[in-house]
C-alpha cells in the first residue's frame, strides 16, 4: 500500500504554519478520511467541520490543492499527483497564497475569502449572513391544500434547490475576495430560485429584486463561471444572476 | 446564563418543527446544535416522506401498514396520530417551499415504498431531507428564532423530577455555560456510530440520548436497530430504498434475484429487517461478491429515469463508489441506519420527568415498533416536533421562574469533570471508539445469539472502564475536537450497553431483532416494550405493554 504526504496549513492566534503528515493510502480514500486519520491518529489538535462525509451536509468545504471542494467528495488518489501550482482547468487563479508547495502530496487549506478562526475551520457566519439577508423563505403560512406545480418548474426550482451552502462558491469568486459585502454566488442562486418559486408573493419578489440591484448584487459578479465550475451539486449560480439581471427595472 | 421558556436541543426536522410550533404560540424559544442546522443529518434523508394524499389511500391503510411493518410492537394511539396527521404536515411542507417531486397534473408525486400497500411515498427526487431541512431551516430564519450553533450540550439539569435546563459548551472557545429553560426538548437524532457499518452521518453519536438516560430518564426499545439493506460498499452511505422501489433488482454472484427465496410475492420491496438479513445470508452462506456485498441493479430503468427520480444516488456511487449505476449495478451491503427505540416520550413528545421532551429519532414514541418503514422516519420528525412544541408551549405556562442555584452548582461541577479529563498520558477515545463499533457490528448485529451478546456486553463494560482513563492531550480551547469526541464516547458506551442488554435479554425474533437462537416471535411472553433505567453498576431493565387498538397481531408475511 502506497503512501502520501499530506500538508495542512494550520492556524492559530499567533501564527500559521504548514504541517506534513504521512499517511497510508487505504482503497477508496477521501481526503476527509486522511483527515480524521491525522486528527485520531497524529495530532489531535487539528480542526476541521464535518457531519455527513457523503457530500450532503456542506460542512468540509476547503482548498485542497488550490480548488475549493468538499473534502468528503474528494478521493486522494485523484488529487495526490495533481500539481497545485497551477490552476485546475475551469478554476482559474485562486486567490494567491503565501505558501507555493505541494507537488506529490495534497495540500489542504481553510476556504478562501472567508476569515480562519483555526486550522481548516472559517468563520461561515459572514457567509450565513450574506445568503439570510436575502430573505431566503417562502412568506406564507400554511393552507389546505398543496399548491400544483408544473413538472417542468420542479426541475427548474431543482437546478437551485439543490445548493447545500457549502460555500465552495464563495471560495472561488473573486469577486467575494475583493468585496467582503458582495452577496455572493451562493445567496444570488437562492435569490434566483426565490424569484422563481411560483409560491413568493409579488411583494415580496419586488422587495428582492430591489434589495439585490447594486453593485453588492447582481451586478457585482464578474460573470467568469468560477462558482459554477467548483460547485459540488452542479449548481449554477451565474446562470441564475444573469436572469436577475434581465428581471431588474 | 442564558435564559429561554423553551430550548430544543438538536437543529435537525424535528428541533427546527418543534421550535417553529412554540414560535407560533408566542413563546420565547431558542435551538441549540452541535452542528449549524442544515449540517443535520435530516439532510441525508434521500426516498421520501409517507403520507396518505392518494383519493384511494386512507390514514388507516397506512396505519396497518406501520403497525405490520413494526412486528406489532408500535403503539396503535400513536401510529394513529402519526397517519391522520401525515397529509396536514406534508401539504404544510408544500406550502412553505418544499421543492417536491409533480406528477403530469402538478400534485406531489408519490412512489412505492418497501412494505406499503400504496404508493403513499411523497419525494423530492431523492434527496427529500434535504429539501425539507432547508425548508424548516427557512422557515426558522423567517420567524427569528435564535439558533446556536455549534455548542455540545453536556448535562441535562434535572430538579426534583423536573428539567430546568442543561449544560452545554461552546466550541468556539470551550467554555461551559448554563441554559435555563421550563422546558427543554431533545432533538438529538441517533446513534448509528456506534457501529462500524452506518449510513448515519458522523455526528451521529448518540450523545443526546445519553444525556436524558443518566438524567434518569428511561430508554425504551433499544434493541431495535434497523439495518438498511442496501449501503454503498465503503463508505456505507445509504442507497435509497426508493431505487427498489423505482424497480432495482438484487442480484447474488450467481445472478439470482435471491430475493424470491425470502419473499416470493413482495420481493426487493419487502420491509427493511427481511431484505436485511435476506443480504446477510447470502452473504454469510458464500452466495455474495468477494469483500460481503451484493449488485444492486438499476440499470434497466434507463437514463432518463435515473436522472430524474435518482439523480442523488447516481452521483453517489460515482463519487464514492466509482459505479456509474446507469452502466453497471451497484455494490451494496447491510449497514445500521436507523434507531426504532429512543428516550422513552408519549404522542406529545413527554418523557416522565416533567419539562422534558424528545422526539425524532432520538425519542421512542412509539410509532416504528420493532422495524420502521421506510419513508415513516420523515413524517414522525414533523408530526411529533410539532405537537412537542405545542405541548411544551402550554406547559411553561404554569411554570414558575426556577432558581439560578442549582445550575450554578452543576456548572463548576462539570468544570471539575472536564478538568480531570485533561491529561497528558491515558487511554485515547478513538482506540476506544473503534473497538466500540467493532464490538457492536460484530456482536449486535443483523443476526443475534446469546453467546454474542454476551461476549459483547463484556467487552463493552470492559471498554467502560478504559474509558474512565480517557486523557484529552490537546490543550486548544478553540474547536478542541479530542475534547469533544472523549465527551461523547461516554454516551455511545452506555447505548452499546443498552443495546446489548435488550437484545440478549429478549429471547424471541420480532422486526430488526432476530434472534438466531430464538428464531420465533412469542407474543405470549414478548410483545411489551424494554424499559432500560440507569444505574451506575449498568442498565436496570423493565417492560411496559404495548397499545392494541385495531389491529391484533397477526404473522407477517410479505
Amino acid at each position: 500500500m502506497s503512501e502520501f504526504e499530506l500538508m495542512i496549513r494550520r492556524q492559530d492566534r499567533e501564527q500559521i504554519w504548514i504541517d506534513r503528515f504521512t499517511v497510508e493510502e487505504r482503497p477508496g480514500m477521501t481526503v476527509l478520511e486522511a483527515l480524521f486519520h491525522v486528527q485520531e491518529k497524529i495530532d489531535g489538535s487539528l480542526c476541521f467541520r464535518y457531519s455527513c462525509r457523503g457530500a450532503v451536509c456542506g460542512s468540509c468545504a476547503m482548498l485542497i490543492n488550490k480548488v475549493p471542494r468538499l473534502a468528503c467528495r474528494t478521493q486522494v488518489s485523484e488529487v495526490k499527483d495533481e500539481t497545485t501550482d497551477e490552476p485546475k482547468d475551469g478554476v482559474a487563479s485562486i486567490k494567491p497564497s503565501e505558501i507555493i508547495e505541494g507537488r506529490n502530496g495534497i495540500l489542504v487549506e481553510p476556504l478562501p475569502n472567508l476569515s480562519v478562526i483555526r486550522d481548516l475551520i472559517v468563520d461561515m457566519d459572514h457567509f450565513y449572513e450574506l445568503v439570510d439577508s436575502i430573505k431566503p423563505w417562502i412568506n406564507s403560512d400554511a393552507k389546505e391544500k398543496a399548491t400544483l406545480m408544473e413538472p417542468s418548474m420542479q426541475i427548474q426550482l431543482e437546478k437551485y434547490t439543490n445548493c447545500i451552502l457549502c460555500a465552495t462558491c464563495h471560495g472561488a469568486c473573486p469577486a467575494a475576495a475583493r468585496n467582503g459585502e458582495y452577496l455572493g454566488p451562493a445567496a444570488l442562486a437562492k435569490a434566483w430560485r426565490f424569484h422563481l418559486d411560483p409560491r413568493s408573493k409579488e411583494k415580496d419578489r419586488k422587495e428582492l429584486a430591489k434589495f439585490i440591484n447594486s453593485d453588492s448584487g447582481v451586478w457585482g459578479c464578474d460573470v467568469v463561471y468560477k462558482c459554477v465550475a467548483v460547485c459540488p451539486k452542479k449548481v449554477t449560480p451565474t446562470q441564475g444572476i444573469l436572469k436577475l439581471r434581465g428581471k431588474m427595472e | 446564563m442564558i435564559d429561554h421558556d423553551i430550548i430544543v436541543i438538536g437543529g435537525g426536522l424535528a428541533g427546527l418543527r418543534a421550535a417553529l410550533e412554540a414560535d407560533k404560540k408566542g413563546v420565547d424559544v431558542a435551538i441549540i446544535s452541535k452542528v449549524h442546522p442544515i449540517r443535520s443529518h435530516s439532510g441525508a434523508a434521500q426516498g421520501g416522506i409517507n403520507a396518505s394524499l392518494g383519493l384511494d389511500d386512507s390514514w388507516g391503510s397506512h396505519a396497518l401498514d406501520t403497525v405490520k411493518g413494526s412486528d406489532y410492537l408500535a403503539d396503535q394511539d400513536t401510529v394513529e396520530i402519526l397517519c391522520r396527521e401525515a397529509p396536514e404536515r406534508v401539504i404544510e411542507m408544500e406550502n412553505w417551499g418544499t421543492n417536491f417531486s409533480r406528477t403530469e397534473d402538478g400534485n406531489i408525486a408519490q412512489r412505492p415504498f418497501g412494505g406499503a400497500g400504496f404508493p403513499r411515498t411523497c419525494y423530492a427526487g431523492d434527496r427529500t431531507g434535504h429539501n425539507l431541512l432547508h425548508t424548516l431551516y427557512e422557515q426558522v430564519l423567517r420567524s427569528g428564532i435564535k439558533v446556536y450553533s455549534e455548542w455540545l450540550v453536556t448535562k441535562l439539569i434535572v430538579d426534583k423530577e423536573k428539567c430546568v435546563g442543561f449544560l452545554a459548551m461552546n466550541t468556539i472557545d470551550s467554555k461551559l455555560e448554563s441554559f435555563r429553560a421550563k422546558a427543554t426538548i431533545l432533538a438529538t437524532g441517533g446513534y448509528g456510530r456506534i457501529y462500524q457499518r452506518s449510513t448515519n452521518a458522523i455526528i451521529n453519536r448518540g450523545s443526546g440520548i445519553g444525556l436524558a438516560y443518566t438524567a434518569g430518564v428511561p430508554l425504551q426499545d433499544m434493541e431495535f436497530v434497523q439495518f438498511h439493506p442496501t449501503t454503498l460498499l465503503g463508505t456505507n452511505i445509504l442507497i435509497t430504498e426508493g431505487a427498489r422501489g423505482e424497480g432495482g433488482y438484487l442480484y447474488n454472484k450467481n445472478h439470482e434475484r435471491f430475493m424470491i427465496n425470502y419473499a416470493a410475492n413482495a420481493m426487493e420491496l419487502a420491509q427493511r429487517d427481511i431484505v436485511a438479513r435476506a443480504i446477510q445470508t447470502e452473504i454469510d452462506e458464500g452466495r455474495a461478491f468477494p469483500g460481503g456485498y451484493v449488485q444492486l441493479d438499476i440499470t434497466h430503468l434507463g437514463n432518463d429515469t435515473i436522472n430524474e427520480r435518482l439523480p442523488g444516488i447516481r452521483q453517489i456511487s460515482i463519487d464514492f463508489a466509482g459505479v456509474d449505476p446507469v452502466k453497471e449495478p451497484i455494490p451494496v451491503q447491510p449497514g445500521q441506519h436507523y434507531s426504532m427505540g429512543g428516550v422513552s416520550s408519549n404522542k406529545d413528545g413527554e418523557t416522565p420527568v416533567s419539562g422534558l421532551y424528545a422526539v425524532g429519532e432520538c425519542a421512542c414514541i412509539s410509532v416504528h415498533g420493532a422495524n420502521r418503514l421506510g419513508g415513516n422516519s420523515l413524517l414522525d420528525t414533523v408530526v411529533f416536533g410539532k405537537r412537542a412544541g405545542a405541548a411544551a408551549s402550554d406547559y411553561i405556562v404554569s411554570q414558575e421562574a426556577i432558581s439560578d442555584d442549582i445550575l450554578s452548582k452543576a456548572i463548576a461541577d462539570e468544570n471539575e469533570m472536564i478538568k480531570a479529563l485533561m491529561g497528558e498520558s491515558g487511554e485515547n477515545f478513538a482506540e476506544i471508539r473503534e473497538e466500540l463499533q467493532a464490538v457492536m457490528q460484530n456482536n449486535v448485529g443483523v443476526f443475534r445469539t446469546r453467546e454474542k451478546l454476551d461476549l459483547a456486553f463484556e467487552r463493552i463494560k470492559e471498554l467502560k472502564k478504559r474509558a474512565d482513563n480517557i486523557k484529552v492531550m490537546s490543550k486548544t480551547n478553540v474547536f478542541n475536537f479530542e475534547l469533544l469526541n472523549a465527551l461523547e464516547l461516554k454516551a455511545m458506551l452506555e447505548l452499546a450497553q443498552v443495546i446489548t442488554l435488550g437484545a440478549l435479554v429478549r429471547e424471541e425474533s420480532r422486526g430488526a431483532h432476530f434472534r438466531t437462537d430464538f428464531t420465533e416471535r412469542n407474543d405470549e411472553e414478548w410483545l411489551k416494550h424494554t424499559l432500560a433505567y440507569y444505574t451506575e453498576e449498568g442498565p436496570r431493565l423493565a417492560y411496559k405493554d404495548v397499545t392494541i387498538t385495531q389491529f391484533q397481531p397477526k404473522r407477517r408475511e410479505y
